[in-house]
């Protein structure tokens, strides 16, 4: 259940250091993506947070682009897939071909086989091309043939998907979507984003311009850095508040895993990090909890009909639910009689 | 159907039982078989409308029927057809009875004997109740309401009996509306189907509804209110009676009042009661032409049983007619007076006092009767409180002379018979014997033994003694001679009728003390008893044996002069109100050397009128607003005295400075471990203090904000304007932040000043009532308080419930679960 982890991480980074290294793969970015410092800043959250992004918006918004953007600026290795209809499983993780001159089964690595994978239009391959990325994403790891090979580290992939084309899609199914660390949107640009838009990239490709400033050695200490962020029991406690919410909220017919709990946590020290903080706040999880939660649960029929989506149910959960306070307890938080749940369902009696 | 007819026989009995307290009314039983029949008939009839199908209305119509027939077959006027279809003369009969029944309330007292005006209004009443509680509880299926109907018949003896009324009757009559309700709920549950427990969840048989959970609390709190409301409401106790009774000190063996009617009253336990009181009440106002009054009289007790003196009931006729005149005075000068009487609140009797001998009295309602034997005036069903009347009378005054020429009453004669009928105690003849030795007319007779009661013989005058007047009480006075008034009047009315002539003791006021213009104020230490004497052709003639000077305002006469006055010669009517001008002279001859000392001290012996103490409701009323302020600033204390608390473990100044401001990691700082707790308590503490303030100013507090967002909100909102006070306050979300979530709590930095600016800032904002509701109510102690009782009494709730149902395993219940 728990989500594996790489072990060969480096050594921790002073604070002013990892401010400059996180710094610099924003600024980068920004370059390229006008105006969207704080998606960016998620981004990089997440992979700061050994997890994987789902880039989930309109076409020509910049999706493909942001992770682009995120693969050029870190030095490291980068593997595009651009999903078809077509694409096998062995595409993704690779296939064992008969080598006539060794007379024996040689392993060629497919695409996963690098620190950062893009998957572009991931909805539009078929749901067991889908599922080859599903051992990989949570295991780091791909077995073929009996034969397991470890990934590389960092690894992280970067889907896009389009919400509003249906035609020719495969909706990723929820264990897909529950691998995911967060979800985000790209959003439109602002008016003043576009112009500069139009003039930074109307004769050049500002990606090809794209200089790497960081590499995978330093990606592995801000990781190893974030690890050590704080987070305190109270701060724990509204997490795991959160998520029992959304598996308890009327609105929604699956809540959030076990995994999303870990997750959540992760990416808030993440983000804590990159705001120069060595502690994690709940205001970090209330920022969090849309784009790493909305993607993961489904609303009931009646939500569905009345036509709210999952990133404003969690919304409204997070403005409803209580921060724990460590020094008093809530009165009403009594605990459930066991009476009361054992009875049978039900049934009328004579009196 | 059949159900319906079930519950319109459990209506029918409810309303026979609802009759039980009727019982206290009549001498006889005769009424409930009459009642009995009628109510049989009525629901017959609503049986019969009921299994015709007819409609209410018709239901109601032959139940009436059904009640006239009965009242017709009861009550025959003679002339019906086939002895029970009523025709006019027999409702002109019924019209008669009606009338007559009338009259016979007023002129009979409790018990009342089987009288035809009587049966009749009571089998009408009763039978018009089976009525109204047939249609409301079978016809309209509201049995709740039935009960008023009910109730009209348990106010009938309340309204007789003036102040206590036997209770078990109206228990048995509360046993059948309860009946009454129980078998309509059955019925509906029964037609419902099975039991509703307001919960949702099924509920074995055994285990109690909730609703009936619900019911008990509203049952306590309704009984609760009941025996409340009439606490608090003022004038609903605390009258004279309770007075009698509860000071009436064991001194009689008969409670004041027990049962009613002005024949049961325990004079003597009343006056001693009220003559120990430590209080000194206002009980009547008397304005007499008359110059020097007698007594003014309410009671007299002429019966003399082995325990002594007791009240026989009177009987009489209207006050408010023609009163019989004055007959039997020969020989007496005989004088016209007007007195007006005003009886203050505090005198609660069936009695009102009169002077004797009244011939027209004014301002007493037909309810007031006056019995001339006993000359009294009473009531069945009133009361003397409050009451002001004038009582025009006919003053006889007697001389020695005429009294000495009176005859002895013959043996045979009635009165004679009666009132000198006495136990036989020995002691009390030999000394009679004693004392008329060569008397030879009445009046010596009574006067050696009137005179037998001075101080010469050694008696005095004492309140402490214990009361009574049985045989072996008397013995004992006249052994011991130390009493007061009731003793003194009941040894003397022995006395006499063991020297065979009628004797009697009087209740009334001595004449208090006189306010000028023949007006005269009597309290409860004026009331007073003697002894009258009758004397053929004269009448009931008053002796006050009891030593003049004891008793304030006391009256002496020609024919009975104070046996302990110095000089021998009567001193005529020079008695109290003779001179009004001189209101010293009214308490008869003072004596220093006065053997008793336990007349009260509160009588001034100077004035004769009662010392006026010192009023005390100024000093409750003080009292209670003190208290009242002292209990709306408790609030206000505990608010700054949680503020002193919150201040008080400030942080020492860290050497270090400002090692961070704004909020990096404090990597090279170095923070013992008890500063690092020290400061997060302080930064809790301020975190805390500034929701307090928040709350306190009406500012709203958000449990889902983190310290950090509730700071920009109060920045955003409520703060705008302020550049330092929003500083503080970021500073203040900041510390409390780091104090909950960080390794390193922030240290050294300037919180107090900070709340301060803070909460100055609040209340530049904030209006006039929200500043002022904040120091002196303040809305977080009390928000605290509210939430604390809500808290407790939650945990009950819990705790119980969990409790109930842990007992619920044992419960016997269980077993008809089985059953079913």
């Amino acid at each position: 259940m728990t989500q594996q982890t790489w072990d060969e991480v480096g050594g921790l980074l002073p604070h002013d250091e990892f401010r400059t290294a996180s710094d610099a793969i924003v600024t980068n970015i920004e370059q390229v993506i006008e105006g969207k410092t704080a998606t960016v800043r998620l981004a990089l959250a997440v992979l700061l947070a050994e997890g994987h992004l789902l880039i989930e918006d309109v076409p020509g918004v910049g999706k493909t682009k942001l992770a682009k953007a995120l693969a050029r600026s870190i030095d490291c290795s980068v593997r595009r897939i651009q999903f078809t209809p077509d694409l096998l499983p062995s595409d993704v993780t690779g296939v064992s071909v008969y080598n006539q001159e060794t007379h024996d089964f040689e392993f060629r690595p497919g695409a996963v086989f690098a620190n950062l994978v893009v998957g572009d239009e991931i909805n539009r391959a078929s749901p067991k091309t889908q599922s080859a990325l599903l051992e990989c994403m949570e295991e780091r790891q791909v077995t073929v043939d009996g034969v397991t090979y470890q990934l590389q580290t960092p690894f992280m992939v970067i889907a896009t998907q389009n919400p509003i084309e249906m035609e020719g899609t495969y909706p990723l199914p929820e264990a897909q979507r529950d691998r995911f660390t967060a979800r985000i949107a790209m959003g439109y640009p602002g008016p003043q984003a576009e112009l500069a838009m139009l003039d930074g990239h109307g004769a050049t490709d500002p990606l090809q311009e794209l200089r790497a400033v960081s590499d995978a050695e330093t990606v592995r200490r801000l990781i190893a850095t974030v690890r050590q962020v704080h987070v305190a029991d109270a701060v724990k406690q509204y997490a795991v508040d959160l998520v029992t919410a959304t598996r308890e909220s009327p609105e929604l017919r699956l809540g959030a895993s076990p995994r999303s709990t870990l997750q959540l946590l992760r990416t808030a020290r993440a983000v804590a990090a990159l705001e120069g903080r060595d502690y994690v706040l709940p205001d970090d999880l209330q920022a969090l909890a849309v784009p790493v939660l909305a993607h993961r649960v489904i609303p009931t029929a009646d939500a569905q009909l009345a036509r709210r989506t999952t990133d404003a149910i969690i919304a409204e959960l997070v403005h409803r639910l209580a921060l724990p306070q460590e020094r008093q307890r809530p009165t009403y938080d009594t605990p459930r009689s066991a009476a009361g749940t054992i009875r049978p369902p039900f049934e009328p009696r004579r009196p | 159907m059949i159900a319906s007819r079930n519950l319109g026989f459990v209506a029918a009995a409810a309303t026979l039982l609802a009759a039980a307290p009727l019982s206290s009314i009549f001498e006889r039983w005769t009424w409930l078989i009459q009642a009995a029949i009628a109510v049989a008939v009525v629901a017959g009839a609503a049986a019969l409308a009921r299994l015709l199908r007819a409609p209410l209305w018709a239901q109601a119509l032959s139940m009436l029927a059904g009640l006239s027939l009965a009242l017709t077959w009861l009550f025959p006027a003679g002339g019906e057809l086939v002895g029970i279809l009523p025709t006019p003369t027999t409702l002109a009969h019924f019209g008669e009875l009606l009338q007559g029944s009338v009259q016979d309330m007023r002129s009979y007292g409790v018990k009342v004997p089987d009288t035809t005006p009587l049966l009749f209004i009571t089998v009408l009443g009763v039978g018009g109740v089976a009525v109204l509680v047939d249609v409301l509880a079978v016809g309209l299926r509201r049995p709740a309401l039935a009960g008023l109907p009910m109730l009209a018949i348990y106010s009938v003896p309340v309204a007789v009996y003036v102040d206590s009324v036997p209770a078990l009757p109206f228990v048995v009559g509360a046993c059948g509306y309860l009946w009454l309700l129980v078998t309509d709920n059955v019925e509906r549950v029964r037609r419902f189907g099975r039991r509703f427990t307001g919960e949702g969840r099924d509920v074995d048989v055994w285990e109690a509804s909730p609703l009936a959970a619900a019911g008990r609390r509203l049952a306590v709190v309704g009984v609760a209110l009941a025996v409340a409301l009439p606490l608090a409401v003022p004038g609903m106790t605390g009258g004279l009676l309770n007075q009698f009774t509860s000071a009436g000190d064991g001194a009689g063996n008969g409670r004041f009042g027990q049962g009613g009617g002005p024949g049961r009253i325990d004079l003597f336990a009343a006056l001693s009661g009220q003559l120990n009181q430590s209080e000194v009440a206002e009980m009547v106002k008397v304005t007499t032409t008359e110059a020097s009054p007698f007594y003014l009289r309410f009671g007299v007790a002429d019966e003399l049983r082995p325990d002594g003196f007791r009240v026989r009931p009177p009987t009489g006729t209207r006050v408010d007619r023609e009163l019989p005149g004055i007959t039997d005075r020969r020989g007496a000068g005989q004088q016209r007076y007007r007195a007006t009487v005003e009886v203050s609140r505090n005198l609660d009797m069936p009695l009102v006092p009169v002077y004797t001998d009244p011939v027209e009295v004014e301002g007493l309602n037909a309810n007031w009767l006056y019995d001339r034997n006993l000359g009294v005036v009473f009531s069945n069903r009133d009361n003397s409180r409050g009451k002001r009347y004038t009582v025009e009378y006919v003053r006889s005054t007697f001389t020695p002379a005429a009294l000495r020429r009176a005859p002895s009453l013959p043996a045979e004669h009635p009165i004679a018979v009666q009132q000198t009928r006495r136990p036989s105690v020995q002691q009390v003849d030999v000394l009679v014997s004693r004392l008329l030795e060569g008397k030879r007319n009445d009046y010596d007779k009574v006067r050696a033994i009137y005179d037998y009661f001075s101080r010469e013989n050694g008696f005095s005058y004492s309140l402490s003694t214990k009361g009574g007047t049985s045989g072996q009480e008397i013995v004992d006075f006249l052994d011991n001679k130390v009493g007061f008034c009731q003793q003194y009047a009941a040894a003397m009315a022995w006395l006499v009728r063991a020297a065979g002539i009628p004797a009697r003791v009087a209740f009334g006021f001595t004449n208090g003390a006189s306010t000028g213009n023949g007006s005269y104020v009597m309290t409860n230490r004026n009331l007073h008893a003697w002894t009258e004497v009758y004397f053929d052709g004269m009448g009931w003639v008053p002796f006050d044996p009891t030593p003049a000077y004891a008793v304030q305002g006391a009256a002496r006469s020609a024919w009975a002069p104070d046996s302990d006055a110095p000089d021998p010669e009567p001193s005529g009517t020079a008695a109290p109100g003779a001179t009004p001008e001189e209101p010293g002279a009214t308490a008869g001859p003072q004596q220093p050397d006065a053997v008793d000392r336990d007349v009260d001290e509160t009588f001034d012996p100077a004035t004769g009128a009662p010392i006026q103490r010192a009023p005390t409701w100024p000093w409750w009323t003080a009292g209670a607003v003190l208290a009242l302020a002292a209990l709306l600033c408790v609030p206000a204390l505990r608010r700054m005295a949680l503020r002193r608390r919150r201040h008080l473990p400030v942080a020492p100044a860290v050497p270090t400075g400002s090692a961070e401001a704004a909020g990096p990691p404090a990597t090279g700082m170095v923070v013992l471990g008890a500063d690092r707790d020290r400061a997060r308590a302080d930064a809790h503490a301020a975190w805390d203090e500034l929701l307090d303030t928040l709350v306190d100013y009406r500012v709203r507090v958000d449990r889902t904000e983190t310290p950090r967002a509730t700071a920009e909100r109060l920045v955003r909102e409520s703060l705008t304007e302020d550049g330092t006070s929003a500083t503080a306050v970021r500073l203040l979300g900041r510390a409390e932040e780091r104090a909950r979530y960080a390794r390193n709590p922030l240290t050294g930095e300037p919180l107090r000043p900070a709340l301060a600016s803070v909460r100055d800032a609040l209340a530049a904002r904030a209006d006039r009532r929200t500043r002022l509701l904040a120091v002196a109510l303040p809305p977080s102690v009390l928000l605290r308080w509210r939430s604390a009782v809500t808290e407790r009494s939650t945990r009950l709730v819990t705790t119980t419930g969990r409790l109930r149902l842990r007992m619920a395993r044992w419960s016997p219940r269980r077993l008809l679960a089985r059953r079913a």
